[in-house]
Order: C-alpha cells, then structure tokens, then sequence
C-alpha cells in the first residue's frame, strides 16, 4: 500500500515544465492588448448611446408621446442592462486576489450572491419594461410596416424573448453551479 | 518602469514551473487550460506587484493570487474530461514512463473531485510548502491546516488506485 509520501514524491518528480522564453514579456504584451480592448469597449458602448440619442431625435420621436415612452423604455432598460453588465464585469476583475483564499472566496459569493440577484429581480423587471416599450410601439409599427413585415417584427420579439430567457437561465445555472462549488 | 519590468521577469522565470503545476492541479492536467490559467496568474501578479509590502515572501503572495485565480476561472473553465485519456493510457500501458503517467493521471483526477479549498490546500502540499506558509495562504490556523491535511491525505490515498 501506497503513502502519501510515495504519492508526493511521485507529484514531484513530474518534469517541471519549461519556463517560456520571453513569457514575461508575452504577459506585458497580453497586459497591454487587454487595457486597448477595454478602451474600444468603452467606445463603441459609448457610440451606442449617441447613435440611439441621434435616432431618437432623427426620427422626431418625442413628437409623439407612445412612440417616445415606448423608444425610452427599450433603449432605457437596454442601456440598464448593458451597464449592470459592464460594472458587474469590472467588479469581477477589480476582486481582490492578493487576500488570503479564505478571504477572497467569502468575497467571491458575496459577488456571484449579486449576479443572483440581478438575474432574478433586475432581469425579469428590465425584460417587462422593455417588452412593455415594444408593446407600446407595435400600433404604430402596424401602421407603417407592410403587413407581412409587422408579422415578422412581433413573431421575431417573441422569439428573441425565448431566446434571451434560454440564454438567461443557462448562465442562472452556471453561476448557481460556481457558487455551489466554492461554498 | 524598466526596474519593474527586470524585476517582473525574474519573478516570472523563478515562479513560473510551480505556478503552472498548481494551475494543472485545477485543470485535471489539461496542458493548454493550465498555461492560459499561469497566463491569468501573472497578469495579477504585474497588476498588484506595486501593492506588494514584503510581509510575506514574494513566492508565498504568488501562490495566493494562483490559488484565488484557479477558483476565480471556474468561470470560465471547460471541464476536461479526464476519464477517456485514463482508459486509453491503461489499455496501451507498456513501459514504466507509461505507468507513472497512469499514476500522475489518477492523481489529478483525484484531486478534481476534491472540494475547491481543500484541493489548493493539498496541491501546496504536494509542491512541498511549509504547512505555516500554506495556512497563511489560505487564510487559516496552522492548526486547522494540519487537521485538514491529515483529512485530505487519507481522502487522496483511498481514491487512487494502488
């Protein structure tokens, strides 16, 4: 019968694996790819917004007062979601890996604990605001739309919606999954 | 900067082999996962290097930032399903190179069904670290590591087929 000794030795006398040449500086490199990413992420969610403000006002929606809360409300709980996304992500990258493990895990589930509760409360309140916006629009898609067109314009919602919510859980799943490993 | 640089670089190639291996102990082994993950590792390390204060030695707070990295990738992990290449290697086992890699593939899948904190307290172990320096790691009592490892140990020995 094997010890703990025997398989300790045995882990140790794996061939250590060759340092990379120049690796350190492959990870500078990475470091800097990473910070530029960052920087057209944060342009292009930048020129999102402009382009839907110049929409708005480009198809003079705020003449009309559905079309504008209906337009407000999609490109509202769109930007909402986006941006909890977005600082969600940063706080992900911003946790503390210097601490010790203990330490960082508790900081971990208080993380995945508020990934939860996004997907259970904001997500479902976003998804009925956002379905209430397009629901809002549909009468005036129906009078400017081909009627074959509006077809395809709420069959392809409805959809997307299972779609999205398809989506939505299997992350839910995921995330309960990491949770469940690290507690 | 240039000073930090050199003094990255000599941090990287004297850590770099042990890193890697801890990260393998996550990753069942799997090669690619596990260089991505020391990858990941030293991205922190360069990020936080400023923050280091010599409390601990400079080895010690890099297989912290390993340790919290590996749980940190969960996220993004693909499992790696070990069983098939352990089968294939014990059908077409023939010579002692071929056993120990039976052995080291039995190990890590061992060592995956491990709870995540005990795996990184028996992968420091196994890279031989103090049990001080893997409690202060951890965030635990000297003493609660020694109970813990005595635990993990019987744990890993009745798991791998002898």
């Amino acid at each position: 019968m094997k010890t703990f000794d025997d398989l300790k030795s045995q882990w140790q006398e794996q061939a250590l694996p060759e340092t990379p040449k120049d690796g350190s500086k492959l990870v500078l490199k990475k470091i800097d790819f990473l910070q530029s990413k960052h920087r057209i992420t944060n342009r292009v969610l930048l020129t999102t917004v402009l382009v839907l403000i110049g929409f708005f006002f480009y198809i003079n929606a705020y003449k009309y007062m559905v079309v504008t809360v209906g337009l407000l409300l999609m490109i509202g709980t769109l930007l909402i979601r986006v941006s909890i996304e977005y600082f969600s992500i940063r706080n992900l990258k911003k946790l503390n890996v210097t601490k010790d493990a203990i330490a960082f895990k508790a900081d971990m589930i208080a993380y995945y604990k508020a990934r939860l509760k996004t997907h259970y409360i904001a997500t479902p309140i976003i998804i009925f605001f956002y379905a209430v916006g397009f629901y809002l629009l549909l009468p005036s898609f129906k009078q400017s739309l081909s009627k074959g067109f509006y077809t395809y314009v709420w069959v392809s919602a409805i959809v997307l919606l299972f779609i999205i919510g398809f989506f939505i859980g299997r992350e839910i799943k995921k995330e309960l999954g990491i949770l469940k490993k690290i507690t | 900067m240039k000073l930090q640089v050199s003094k990255f670089e000599e941090i990287y190639n004297a850590n770099y082999s042990v890193v890697f291996r801890i990260c393998q102990g996550y990753t069942n082994g799997d090669e690619a996962l596990s260089k991505d993950l020391a990858q990941e590792v030293f991205i922190k390390v360069w990020e936080n290097l400023a923050s280091f204060r010599n409390e601990s030695s400079i080895s010690t707070w890099i297989y912290r930032i390993t340790v919290n990295c590996c749980l940190l990738e969960l996220r993004n992990k693909k499992s790696v399903a070990i069983e098939p290449h352990l089968s294939h290697l014990e059908h077409t086992e023939t010579n002692f190179t071929d056993h120990r890699e039976v052995q080291l593939k039995q190990m890590h899948q061992c060592i995956s069904k491990l709870k995540t904190e005990n795996k990184s307290i028996i992968l420091l172990e196994l890279e031989g670290l103090p049990q001080k320096e893997i409690a202060d790691i951890m965030g635990l009592s000297h003493e609660t590591i020694r109970v813990r490892i005595h635990r993990i140990k019987n744990e890993l020995i009745k798991c791998v087929k002898l």
